[in-house]
């Protein structure tokens, strides 16, 4: 019953991720909002990452990542590395905090799409990229977070929407509905 | 048992990093021809009929946001045009009477102006963009089985657009001129003075003329691609006359000035490009040839003479 769906989600999920990834550079990339790109990959890792949990998270970042370098024919590794270490991280948030609020999404798209921008950054000047920190360069990375946090939204709906039905059951948020639901821990119940 | 899931997810995250690293090394460190270059153009190869596909069924999408943004930017754009149309018709009436001379000239050596034409484009589709902007590139769906190979030049309406820099059988790879691996001998269209048009460092959407004697650019004027300024073999990659982009500052450093080109191709909006797949340095070699059949005391007009009679590339 766990292998069936396990692999219902990794089917759902590699559907998805191809389906996101085909549409982030062939109309996303040609579609330039405030002057920057949306990136979706990096959104879509890190909420399948906030649903699925950490180890989903980073294989999903990995093998993204690698799509995309593929598919781009950009510097392979650089975009799994990074991606690999934000599905993990947003994966750790859900199973350490289990974030519920309405906002989570927004923020963890905001700081995703932030850490994929200053990372991307980073590995570039390291790899030996000719270009100086420039307000370019800031303002293309506080306008791409800013866009990306619009989109975060929307693409939350749509992860949970495509993932819906073969995500994992996690035991403690299992554990804290049922108490919920019967009142256990209910302010307004007297003991 | 959970120490166990933490071992488990813990390894997991350690081998997908090594792993990530291992690609990065190996990569960077290969040379274009070697074993992941091979299996990224593979992949190329597998995919493009899909990205066709897609690039196809999601042209609607596209044009119906490029149409809510080329509304707006048309209506500024609208006013600077009607300046520049009587600007170039009066500049039209002065340079007739010149080139009418020129073709003159050109008729004497049996020499007809060289359009695009004879250079062999092979029209492609931009089925991908590059979506940040450390990789200025774009792939099309034309690669080695229409006779695209590496290094030729990539135009499209409007002028230059970049170079081919990996080929696969049904795609090819094209570095933009605002790449930071490019470089182009560029002029300015009213001068003969060369320079090095390179990407502006920190400004990824323009670019930056180099090397240029002083006064001799100003703002609103044409740089053109210059061709081949080298003794052979050192020919330029671009037949010359192909038109780049309009100068939008000078900096005069020192004896040399420094000169911003803005592209006049929309880099980020390509549909439709040619790529110019009759080789590098066809038509000064042409020329040498010529010149060297000419009676002595005479000289073939040399690339740069006959690129001041092209309009545009």
């Amino acid at each position: 019953m766990k292998g069936a769906a396990s692999s219902s989600l990794a089917l759902r999920l590699a559907a998805f991720a191809l389906i996101v990834v085909f549409f982030q550079v062939g109309v996303v990339s040609e579609l330039p909002v405030f002057g920057v790109d949306a990136d979706l990959c990096s959104l879509l890792v890190a909420f399948v990452g906030l649903t699925c949990g950490s180890s989903v998270g980073a294989a999903c970042g990995f093998a993204v990542g690698l799509l995309v370098d593929l598919a781009l024919l950009q510097t392979l590794g650089l975009t799994s590395l990074i991606l690999t270490l934000i599905g993990y991280w947003c994966g750790r948030l859900r199973e350490l905090r289990d974030p519920q609020a309405a906002l989570t999404p927004l923020i963890v798209g905001a700081v995703a799409s932030a850490v994929a921008l200053v990372g991307y950054s980073l590995m570039e000047f390291m790899l030996g990229v000719d270009a100086p920190v420039s307000f370019e360069l800031l303002r293309q990375i506080v306008l791409g977070v800013l866009v990306n946090t619009i989109l975060a939204l929307p693409m939350w709906a749509l992860t949970r929407r495509a993932l819906e039905g073969a995500l994992p059951e996690d035991a403690r948020r299992r554990r804290r509905r049922r108490s919920y639901t019967t009142g256990g821990l209910s302010p307004l119940i007297k003991p | 048992m959970p120490d166990k899931t933490v071992r488990r997810r813990r390894a997991l995250l350690g081998l997908l990093v090594v792993l990530s690293l291992l690609l990065l090394t190996a990569y960077f460190g290969e040379a274009p021809s070697g074993r992941l270059h091979a299996v990224q153009r593979d992949f190329l190869t597998v995919v493009s009929p899909l990205q066709d596909g897609a690039n196809k069924a999601l042209k609607p999408v596209r044009d119906l946001f490029d149409w809510f943004g080329n509304a707006a930017h048309a209506k500024s754009q609208l006013a600077q045009s009607v300046k520049e149309t009587d600007k170039l018709r009066r500049e039209l009436v002065a340079d007739q009477a010149e080139k009418r001379t020129e073709h003159q000239l050109l008729a004497l050596y049996h020499l007809d102006q060289l359009g695009v034409n004879d250079y062999r484009p092979v029209t492609a589709e931009v089925v991908y963009n590059a979506p940040n902007i450390w990789y200025s590139t774009v792939t099309i769906d034309k690669g080695e089985s229409a006779g695209v190979r590496v290094n030729d030049p990539v135009i499209d309406g409007e002028g230059l657009v970049g170079k081919v820099a990996q080929v696969a059988p049904d795609g090819a790879l094209v570095d933009l001129i605002t790449d930071s691996s490019m470089g182009v001998t560029a002029r300015i269209g009213t001068s003969n003075a060369t320079g090095l048009l390179q990407p502006k460092v920190g400004e990824p959407g323009d670019l930056q003329l180099l090397y240029l004697p002083a006064n001799q650019a100003s703002v609103g004027e044409y740089v053109v691609t210059a061709g081949t300024v080298a003794p052979p073999p050192y020919e330029s990659l671009y037949p010359p006359g192909l038109l780049i982009g309009k100068v939008s500052s000078v900096n005069e450093e020192s004896a040399y000035e420094s000169v911003t080109v803005r592209p006049v191709a929309n880099l980020h909006d390509l549909g439709i490009v040619q790529v110019l797949t009759s080789g590098a340095g066809t038509r000064p070699s042409n020329l040498s040839q010529l010149a060297a059949s000419l009676p002595a005391g005479q000289s073939a007009p040399s690339g740069e003479q006959l690129a001041s009679t092209q309009v545009g590339g």
